[in-house]
C-alpha cells in the first residue's frame, strides 16, 4: 500500500501523455519548447563543466598535497551544501546589482562614480551557472575525494616511477580511475539543476520547471503541466540511471582497491598559496559570501523576527519534524519488513525513487492524485486537496531515500545472527523490532532524522504549490520576500536555513572522515 | 529411553546444490548427541533447520511428540522452545551479561531467580552488570549459553560453540556445561570438528557426509 500512495502521483503524471494534447501544449511546442528544451542543456552543460573543475580539483588538491589550510578546506569544501541554489541567487542578485555590495565596494576603492557599474547582470544564464556551480560543486567533491583516497598508494607511486609528475600523473592517471565516480557526481548535479525552481524562477530564466510553473498557475492547465513534467521527469530518470550505473562502477573499483596510505605532498610557498586560493574561492563565493551577506542584511533590519517570521519558522518546524518522524518511522518499518521476512530491496529502489522526482513535479502529481481522490470524498462532504496531508505526503516522498540509506546500512551492519538468536530465545518480530533494533539503531534513527529535517526545511517548490492557504515555511517566506525584492527581510530565516542545512554536512564529513581512517 | 527428537527424511538445497538427503536423526530424552563433519558438509544447516530458521524441501521434524515441520506445518522458530548456542558473538551489544540472560523470560518474578541461578551455576555472576563489549570470548560464550539454558528449551543446539576458547578454558567449561544439562534433564544436540569436545561431551557421535548421518 505504501508503494502505491509514492508511485500514485507519478503514475498520475506519465498517464497525462494518453489524455490528448490541448491547444496550449501545442502553443508550448512551437513556440517555446525549444526555449526550455535549449536553456536546460545550456545550464546543465555549464554547471557540469563548472562542478567538475571545481569539485575534482579541490578534491585532488586536498587529498594527495599538504599545503597551507588544508585541514580546514577538508570539510569547508562541502560548506556550500547548506546554501540552497536559491538562496545564492538572492545574493547574488542583490550583491552584484549597481547599487549593491560589489560594486559599492569597488566604487569606494577606485573612488569612481556613482553611476559606474563594475559587474555586468548577474541575471542570466551564465549567472545561474556561477549559482549552481558553486552551491553543487560539493556532490562532485565529495564522490572525487572518496574516489581518490581509494586509489592504492603503490599505483600513484608507480606512476612517479615511471617519471610522471603529479599533474602528469592526474591527468593519465586519477581522472581514468575516478571517472566513473566523476560521472555519478556530475549526474546528481544535473538533476539537481534540472529540479531547481526557486533560483532560475529569480533569474527570469525559462527552462522546464519555470515553464510547468506558468501552465500550470499561468493557464490554469494542469494536464499541459503534467505533460511537460513526463518530458523532464524522462529527462532526470536517464541521469539517475547514469548515476546509479556510475555508482556500481564506483563499487567494482573500490572493491578491488586496498586503503590508501600515500604520503601527500608538501606544498611550498607559490604552490601552497595557490593551492590555498584554488580551494578558498569556491568555499568563499559558495557559503562565506552569502551567509556574510545575509547577516549583513539581516543587521539593517529593525525587528529581526516579525510576528510572520516567527509563525513560519514554527509552521516550518512543526511540518518538518511531523514529516521527518513519519519518514523514518516508514522507513524503519519497511527496512525491518524487508529484513525479517527475505522481501526484494526492490521495495526499497522503487520507493527511495522518489528523491529523483522534483519538487515542482511531485507537487502536481499529488494535486493531481488529491483531486481524483476529492470527487469520491465529495460524496462524504470532505476533501483533502489543499490540506497539510499533501504537503506532508510530497515530504515523505522526496525525503524517504534519505532515511532509507542511513536506516538500511545501520541495520545491515546488524549480524542476522542476533535476529536469529532473539527468534531462538522466543521473541516475536514486535519485540526483535523493540528490543533489538530500535535500541541498537538509536543513533541511526537520530541521523536519518536530522538529515531528513534539514533536507526538508530547505524544500521550496513542493512547499510552494501545496502548503495550506496561509500556511508559510521558512523557505517559502524567503521566496516571497525576495520576488517583492524585501531581501533584507528574507535574510534571517534565509540564515536559519542555511544553519539547518549544516546539520548534514556535519554527517558527510563525518562520513568521509571515516573512509579516510 | 523415550526417542525425543525425530528428524525424518530431510532434504534441503541451496541453489540447487543439494546440502541435506533425506537426512535421519533420532536423539533419545536427556542425551547429548554430537556431530561432526567436514566443513560444507551440513551440519550448521541440519541445526538452522531444526531450529526452523531454513526450511527443508521435504522432511518431518517431530520434538517431545510435537510435529516442528512437515509438509503442511511449520511452526515458527520464535514457539519451538530450542536453544540455539552459536561461534559468532551473538550477544545483544546494548544489554548487559544480565540483561541478555534476562531477554527470553516473560514473568519479572522468574527473570530474578531463574537468570541468578543459572549465573551462580556457571560461575558468572560477576560479569552481571558487564556489556558483551566488556566480557572476553569465553565469558561471552558462556553468557550466550545461560541465556539459552535459562529457558529451559526442550532441546539445546550448540554449533562450535567453543572454537576460539584456550584449551584450559575449554577444559574447565565442559564439566560445568554437562552438569548443567544433566541437572536440568535439557537434551543437546552439538556440531564439532573436535574429536576431543566430543569425547568430553557427547554420548553419541555421528559424521555427516554426503547429506546423510551415520552414526560413529
Amino acid at each position: 500500500m505504501i508503494t502505491s500512495v509514492f508511485l500514485i502521483p507519478i503514475l498520475f503524471i506519465i498517464s497525462s501523455v494518453f489524455l490528448g494534447f490541448s491547444d496550449n501544449f501545442y502553443h508550448l511546442y512551437e513556440n517555446l519548447l525549444l526555449e526550455y528544451s535549449l536553456n536546460s542543456i545550456y545550464l546543465v552543460a555549464g554547471v557540469s563543466l563548472l562542478v567538475t573543475i571545481l569539485g575534482v580539483s579541490t578534491a585532488w588538491l586536498v587529498t594527495f598535497f599538504n599545503f597551507y589550510g588544508k585541514r580546514f578546506f577538508q570539510w569547508a569544501l562541502i560548506l556550500p551544501l547548506a546554501v540552497p541554489p536559491y538562496l545564492l541567487a538572492y545574493v547574488f542578485t542583490e550583491f552584484f546589482d549597481f547599487s549593491g555590495t560589489a560594486n559599492n565596494i569597488l566604487r569606494d576603492l577606485f573612488t569612481t562614480q556613482s553611476d559606474v557599474i563594475f559587474f555586468p547582470n548577474i541575471r542570466t544564464i551564465i549567472g545561474a551557472i556561477i549559482v549552481f556551480g558553486f552551491t553543487l560543486y560539493p556532490y562532485v567533491y565529495m564522490v572525487s575525494r572518496v574516489a581518490f583516497m581509494n586509489i592504492p598508494a603503490s599505483v600513484i607511486e608507480a606512476s612517479s616511477l615511471l617519471g610522471k609528475n603529479s599533474i602528469s600523473t592526474f591527468f593519465s592517471l586519477s581522472i581514468p580511475l575516478i571517472r566513473p565516480a566523476i560521472i555519478a557526481g556530475v549526474a546528481l548535479v544535473a538533476m539537481e539543476t534540472l529540479a531547481d525552481f526557486g533560483a532560475v524562477q529569480h533569474f527570469a530564466i525559462p527552462t522546464f520547471t519555470t515553464g510547468i510553473f506558468r501552465t500550470w498557475t499561468g493557464l490554469y492547465d494542469l494536464n499541459t503541466a503534467l505533460q511537460l513534467s513526463t518530458m523532464l521527469l524522462l529527462v532526470i530518470f536517464i541521469f539517475l540511471s547514469v548515476e546509479r550505473a556510475s555508482r556500481s562502477k564506483i563499487r567494482y573499483v573500490n572493491s578491488v582497491t586496498t586503503s590508501n596510505s600515500y604520503k601527500p605532498i608538501q606544498l611550498m610557498r607559490f604552490k601552497s598559496a595557490a593551492a590555498f586560493f584554488v580551494c578558498f574561492i569556491p568555499v568563499f563565493i559558495g557559503f562565506f559570501l552569502p551567509v556574510l551577506e545575509l547577516i549583513n542584511w539581516s543587521s539593517q533590519v529593525d525587528t529581526l523576527v516579525s510576528t510572520k517570521i516567527f509563525l513560519a519558522a514554527s509552521n516550518t518546524l512543526y511540518i518538518s519534524l511531523s514529516a521527518a518522524v513519519l519518514t523514518c518511522f516508514i522507513a524503519l518499518l519497511i527496512n525491518f519488513v524487508v529484513r525479517t521476512f527475505g522481501i526484494s530491496q526492490l521495495l526499497n529502489d522503487l520507493l527511495s525513487l522518489g528523491y529523483a522526482v522534483p519538487g515542482l513535479i511531485l507537487a502536481v502529481g499529488i494535486t493531481k492524485m488529491f483531486t481524483s481522490v476529492d470527487a469520491w470524498l465529495i460524496n462524504y462532504g470532505t476533501f483533502i486537496t489543499g490540506s497539510i496531508l499533501g504537503l506532508i505526503l510530497a515530504y515523505i516522498i522526496k525525503s524517504y531515500a534519505i532515511s532509507n540509506i542511513v536506516l538500511n546500512s545501520a541495520l545491515n551492519s546488524i549480524p542476522i545472527a542476533l535476529d536469529e538468536s532473539a527468534q531462538t530465545l522466543g521473541a516475536s518480530k514486535l519485540k526483535l523490532l523493540r528490543d533489538i533494533h530500535i535500541p541498537i539503531l538509536k543513533t541511526g534513527l537520530l541521523t536519518a532524522f536530522l538529515l531528513v529535517i534539514a533536507e526538508l526545511i530547505k524544500e521550496l517548490p513542493a512547499t510552494l504549490i501545496l502548503r495550506p492557504f496561509n500556511f508559510d515555511t521558512l523557505s517559502v517566506s524567503v521566496y516571497l520576500l525576495a520576488s517583492e525584492e524585501r531581501m533584507f527581510e528574507a535574510a534571517f530565516p534565509g540564515l536559519v536555513i542555511i544553519f539547518f542545512g549544516l546539520i548534514p554536512i556535519y554527517f558527510l564529513n563525518k562520513l568521509i572522515l571515516s573512509n579516510n581512517k | 529411553m523415550k526417542e525425543f527428537l525425530k528428524v525424518k527424511n530431510i532434504n534441503l538445497s541451496f541453489d540447487s546444490k543439494e546440502i541435506l538427503k533425506g537426512l535421519n536423526l533420532i536423539i533419545d530424552e536427556g542425551n547429548f548427541v554430537a556431530i561432526t563433519g567436514a566443513s560444507g558438509s551440513g551440519k550448521t544447516s541440519l541445526l538452522r533447520v531444526i531450529c526452523g530458521l531454513e526450511s527443508p524441501s521435504q522432511g518431518e521434524i517431530i520434538l517431545d511428540n510435537s510435529l516442528l515441520f512437515s509438509r503442511e506445518i511449520s511452526v515458527p522458530t520464535e514457539k519451538r522452545n530450542i536453544g540455539l548456542v552459536i561461534q559468532e558473538k551473538v550477544l545483544f551489544p546494548h544489554l548487559s551479561a544480565i540483561q541478555n540472560i534476562e531477554f527470553g523470560i516473560s514473568s519479572k518474578k522468574d527473570k530474578q531467580n531463574l537468570s541468578g541461578e543459572i549465573m551462580e551455576r556457571l560461575n558468572i555472576t560477576q560479569l552481571a552488570e558487564m556489556y558483551p563489549h566488556e566480557l572476553s570470548g569465553g565469558e561471552s560464550q558462556r553468557v550466550a549459553l545461560a541465556r539459552s539454558v535459562v529457558m529451559r528449551p526442550k532441546l539445546l543446539m550448540l554449533d562450535e560453540p567453543f572454537t576460539g576458547l584456550d584449551k584450559d578454558l575449554k577444559q574447565k567449561i565442559y564439566p560445568e556445561i554437562k552438569s548443567i544439562l544433566r541437572a536440568s534433564k535439557i537434551t543437546a544436540l552439538m556440531v564439532t570438528h573436535d574429536l576431543n569436545e566430543v569425547k568430553a561431551l557427547a554420548d553419541k557421535c555421528f559424521n555427516l557426509e554426503s547429506g546423510q548421518l551415520t552414526e560413529l
